[in-house]
């Protein structure tokens, strides 16, 4: 283990100074996330929940649960990777670690840890606050397990690449407020899309965050809206994408270096 | 197999940035081991590309560069190296300590070798008392002396400076200079760039001067002095740059000893 260590000291290194950004502002990282998701369940489950039918035999309160957690979860890898990496690059202290003797795939991948440790943290605390209020169950864990690596990898990594392509703050906060978000308040995180007209519902399908909802949904409730096998899949899939796209800019260096 | 007695082998290389620009075209360069090497030239004339090129943080269009005799890009060439850039590019959520921790720990030291270092390192460089400040909370000069720390962190071999002293009062350029000159009588090889002739005249054993992305001319500044017949470096600067009159005279301003700089 110690040689192994050894052998890292880079992506240790790296890695620990992202969780650490993360920690310093963690009012700002980490609590502030929580406190905006968990005020969702306490404002459209529990005050509007009684006055909506349950879906799929499952209260309303509860159905929102999983997809709040992992919408704060996925928005928080995105929002962290991209600040940091961009902030890295606008201030050019990136060029200390540009220059470091790392491996690029240890250079990727400590730059997404920040991101997965403060979307986790939010889980956490997220979980353990709707806990309070809601009787939330955990069907299948193992669903729920590769559903969240998977989700949290292709955030962190989607974070990293727009930190790497942005040109300026409101580039990021584009992708942010005008991409995931849209995406994610219809990919059925507060609605089930079989309640959608034609073609709304055919149209939800091809909004990747629906899989990704299902896919959670599934893993703490037991139901799904589509295969969870599928929705695995699909995501899965987009995560391979965005691996690939992250680890070519950083073994070639195009967008990081002039 | 290269020569390993040198601590710096360019060769043929070139640059071309993306926009068309080409900022180094078929440079060649050795610098040898132990060697204190200046770059002069003007703005645009390629330098901190060619700096950028050696530390990996532009990537060459053409052409070879080894480090102690390996190309440049191995991790063993990168960890001889150290860099100290132009611009004051610190970590803006490390303190003084961190910074230089972390930069160990990028660089391949466990983290008692990295914190042990740190300490001599701010020691060397008065930082101690500032240890948990961060980088944007220091003054100008501290953070220039925090950048030479870090560059020195991992004990390179061959140091790179881009303009050290750029931007800083007359002060801490003579206390800047000091700790470079004991950096090179330790056996550590520089090159140095510099906007300031007096600089290179004082410091550098040998100086090359850029233009325009080629080598025009390498030697002390006494062969300099012969070979362009000048009584100065300021006068070779302005003979091999071409420069006029008007040129000539700003760069005779940059021989007097300055505390607005």
């Amino acid at each position: 283990m110690n040689a192994l260590l050894a052998r890292h000291r880079g992506l240790v290194a790296l890695s620990t100074r992202e969780v650490h950004r993360v920690m310093k502002l963690w009012t700002q990282t980490v609590i502030a996330p929580i406190l905006s998701s968990f005020l969702f369940i306490v404002v459209f489950g529990l005050s509007l929940g009684d006055r909506i039918r349950a879906i799929d035999g499952v209260d309303y309160e509860v159905f929102i649960v999983p997809g709040l957690i992992v919408m704060a979860m996925i928005q928080a890898a995105y929002a962290n990777n991209s600040a940091t990496v961009f902030q890295a690059r606008f201030d050019r202290y990136i060029n200390d670690v540009l220059a470091a003797p790392m491996k690029s795939w240890e250079v990727n991948l400590a730059l997404s840890l920040g991101g997965i440790v403060r979307a986790l943290l939010i889980g956490v605390g997220l979980v353990v606050l709707a806990l309070a209020v809601v009787d939330v169950p955990i069907e299948q864990p193992l669903v729920l397990g590769a559903a969240l690596a998977l989700a949290l990898t292709l955030f962190a990594q989607f974070g990293v690449i727009a930190g790497i392509y942005a040109q300026s703050w409101d580039h990021s906060a584009f992708v942010q407020n005008i991409v995931i978000l849209p995406l994610t308040f219809l990919g059925g995180v507060f609605y089930s899309v079989e309640l959608l007209p034609s073609p709304w519902e055919e149209v939800s399908h091809v909004n990747p965050i629906f899989y990704l909802v299902s896919a959670v949904r599934y893993g703490f409730l037991g139901t799904s809206e589509v295969d969870p096998l599928l929705a695995l899949a699909v995501v899965a899939a987009l995560t391979a994408g965005c691996i690939a796209w992250t680890s070519r800019l950083f073994s070639s260096g195009r967008r990081l270096k002039p | 197999m290269s020569d390993v007695a040198h601590a710096l082998e360019i060769t043929g290389l070139t640059k071309t940035y993306d926009d068309g620009f080409t900022a180094l075209e078929d440079f060649d360069l050795t610098v040898p081991a132990g060697s204190f090497f200046g770059l002069l030239g003007p703005n645009g004339a390629g330098k901190t590309t060619l700096i950028g090129s050696v530390c990996n943080l532009v990537r060459p269009t053409a052409g070879d560069i080894r480090v102690f005799g390996v190309p440049h890009s191995d991790h063993e060439a990168r960890r001889q190296v150290g860099l100290s850039e132009q611009d004051v590019n610190l970590d803006r959520f490390l303190s003084v300590e961190e910074t230089l921790v972390y930069h160990g720990g990028y660089f391949g030291m466990a983290r008692r070798d990295a914190r042990r270092r740190a300490a001599e390192m701010m020691d060397v460089f008065d930082l101690r008392g500032k240890a948990g400040v961060r980088a944007p909370m220091l003054s100008g000069g501290m953070r220039r002396r925090l950048l030479l720390a870090r560059a020195l962190m991992h004990e390179p071999r061959l140091v790179m400076l881009d303009e050290p002293t750029a931007g800083v009062d007359f002060e801490l350029r003579l206390e800047l200079w000091q700790y470079i000159r004991r950096l090179h009588e330790q056996g550590t090889t520089i090159v140095l760039t510099t906007h300031y002739l007096e600089e290179a005249e004082e410091l550098c054993e040998e100086i090359a001067l850029i233009k325009a992305g080629r080598l025009l001319a390498r030697d002390t500044a006494d062969g300099l002095r012969a070979t362009y017949g000048a009584d100065t470096l300021a006068d070779v600067y302005v003979r091999a740059m071409g420069l006029g009159r008007e040129g000539g005279a700003r760069v005779a301003a940059t021989m007097a000893p300055r505390d607005d700089a």
